[in-house]
């Protein structure tokens, strides 16, 4: 009996196992075909994209459309995304840095009120027109200080940086304290090169978030000169922009390169930092 | 006498702390006034909802016209129904999807093939809305698409998905799905690694079967997280706007206008900032709501508060 049994439940796990690799190849390949797509036809020649069965196999390699599209209009809504992202990011640290800081102090003044001012603004969202009106009167509409002041710190990333910094054993601090040490030193000498993983996937998410902005810049842009590459890329796939081909029909491989650029920071940086968004997104943390 | 000495006292214990931690203090003031001026300043923006601020140079108190209006407003109407249907179908669709694929990620044996498949299908959440639309438009195109020259090829038409108004909420909805779905299944695999082991032991000597363990020790072990991402769906479900805003088309108004957009529109396009502010509150009070009772339900059901 007790045999049969369990010859009866190894069998069902082996279908389920069975079952689950092949529902999970699946999963994988739903999200590996249309990034591969994109990829292999970002490098294929023209000659090849010009019928309708350019899907899966790559026929050719060539880097020519890259070259053609930083050579067209796109370099500068590309120099534009690079410089929002540098720019950004620098902004960014320097006011999330020592509030994140200031902030893992437990005995910090006024700390709970200031934690709890900042929890209430993630979940209340006054939502776009007040924000707009508020950039608007400070000035700010049609510069670049626009798509990144107003949305310079990110709650997420103070909170990730604070409970860190918080971890680190207050003892440390203390006998440094003791040494001399305020509590800038303190953040300079002592914690920055404790936290430098941290601080890492921090700058890159930072930059990623800054490359990826869209409705900020076409809410608070006029400006096409100042158009970041997510503005163009926008409407050259969704209303057949043809800047590129000079009137005329934008092939489907240049439109890939234009999106692989779109792509670029997550593709160079998402290996290095994939393990800190892990356990950097644990709301847990959000409480202490 | 006696009750004004403790006071001078924590008086001054008050202003040494001050000055103790002028550093810390100073260091906290950009991101306080950046806290002020970008989410707290706007709060009192949302006492221009009650004015017709926008066209003229002198603004005037309307009182509750705005909302009168909204009430009466077709496009409005329709822009909430789209909202409530994509919500629910984004709650019903997506919200399942991360749990389900991590307990199938948990049931593997390799610790290899686990990290690589949370490696996957975690990429596409750091594209921006505008990259994952291009993905969709690409693959979905009539002409040159992956998904049409699968249909042509089974002897079907070309569905021009991005323009039919019967396609394009799945299209949403579909979207969502692929960019959002590995955040919420890294969660999940990280909160199933902390249910304890002896756990399954204690349940398979009391006899639970495979859906017997999954259903009595790994869901209970980790609803905290469950309703967590729950609440964290709710609260910007209502608030669905970059993605419809990247993806829709004059073509689709009809079933994609949701009330994000409609406000955007009507603020910034048409410069109507009194009504589209009033519209917006509107939004953020009903979002407000789902979420708080969802908390209060949580609370009461599961002895287990999140906010």
């Amino acid at each position: 009996m007790i045999k049969s049994n369990t010859i009866r439940e190894s069998t069902s796990r082996k279908v389920f196992r069975a079952f689950n690799t092949i529902f999970l190849t699946f999963v994988c390949l739903i999200f590996i075909i249309p990034i591969w797509n994109v990829l292999i036809t970002s490098v294929a020649k023209d000659i090849d994209v010009m019928g309708s069965d350019y899907l899966l196999v790559p026929r050719s390699f060539t880097l020519q459309n890259y070259w053609r599209v930083l050579n067209s209009g796109y370099m500068g809504a590309f120099k534009n995304s690079l410089k929002v992202a540098v720019l950004g990011t620098i902004f960014s640290m320097l006011i999330t840095v020592p509030m994140g800081f200031a902030l893992s102090q437990k005995h910090l003044l006024g700390r709970s009120i200031i934690m709890k001012a900042i929890v209430f603004t993630m979940v209340f969202d006054v939502g776009i027109m007040p924000f707009y009106i508020v950039v608007r009167s400070l000035g700010l509409i049609n510069k670049t200080a626009a798509i990144i002041i107003p949305v310079g710190l990110s709650t997420f990333n103070l909170i990730i940086l604070k409970n860190y910094m918080g971890s680190i054993p207050v003892s440390l601090l203390e006998s440094a304290k003791l040494d001399g040490c305020n509590d800038a030193t303190i953040l300079l000498k002592i914690v920055l090169p404790l936290s430098v993983s941290i601080l890492a996937a921090v700058i890159l998410f930072y930059f990623v978030s800054y490359w990826n902005r869209y409705f900020e810049v076409i809410m608070f842009i006029n400006d096409s000169r100042k158009y970041t590459l997510q503005v163009v890329l926008r409407s050259l796939m969704f209303e057949s922009d043809d800047s590129l081909g000079g009137g005329q029909y934008v092939y489907n491989n240049l439109k890939m390169a234009v999106m692989v650029l779109g792509m670029l920071p997550v593709l160079i940086i998402y290996p290095f930092v994939q393990k800190h968004f892990v356990s950097g997104i644990m709301l847990g943390g959000v409480k202490g | 006498m006696s009750s004004k000495i403790p006071m001078r006292r924590k008086k001054t214990t008050f202003l040494t702390n001050l000055r103790n931690q002028k550093y810390l203090l100073l260091m906290l003031m950009p991101g306080v006034i950046w806290y002020l001026l970008f989410k707290y300043l706007p709060l009192l923006g949302l006492s221009l909802g009650f004015t017709d601020y926008g066209f003229r140079a002198k603004v005037s108190f309307v009182g509750l016209d705005n909302f009168k209006r909204l009430l009466t407003s077709t496009i409005f109407w329709n822009a909430f129904r789209n909202t409530l249907i994509i919500s629910l179908a984004n709650i019903i669709f997506y919200f399942p999807t991360p749990l389900i694929v991590a307990l199938l990620i948990n049931e593997l044996k390799s610790v290899k093939t686990k990290r690589f498949i949370q490696f996957l299908i975690y990429i596409p959440y750091f594209f921006s809305w505008v990259v994952v639309g291009s993905i969709f438009v690409n693959l979905l195109s009539p002409s040159t698409g992956l998904v049409n020259s699968v249909i042509t090829k089974f002897g079907g038409k070309p569905i021009y998905f991005m323009a039919s108004v019967k396609h394009f909420r799945p299209v949403l909805i579909t979207s969502y799905i692929w960019r959002q779905m590995g955040y919420g299944a890294v969660i999940y695999v990280a909160s199933l690694t902390t249910v304890q082991p002896e756990l399954y032991e204690a349940a398979t000597i009391d006899g639970a079967g495979h859906w017997g363990r999954l259903w009595h020790v790994t869901l209970p072990a980790i609803r905290s997280t469950i309703v967590t991402m729950l609440l964290l769906n709710l609260s910007h479900v209502l608030l669905i706007f970059e993605q419809v805003l990247v993806m829709y088309n004059a073509a689709v108004y009809g079933v994609a206008d949701v009330l994000q957009t409609y406000v955007f529109r009507e603020g910034v396009l048409s410069g109507d900032l009194g009504y589209s502010i009033a519209v917006g509150m509107f939004t953020s009070v009903i979002s407000l709501t789902l979420v708080l009772s969802t908390n209060k339900f949580s609370s009461r059901f599961l002895e287990e508060p999140i906010l």
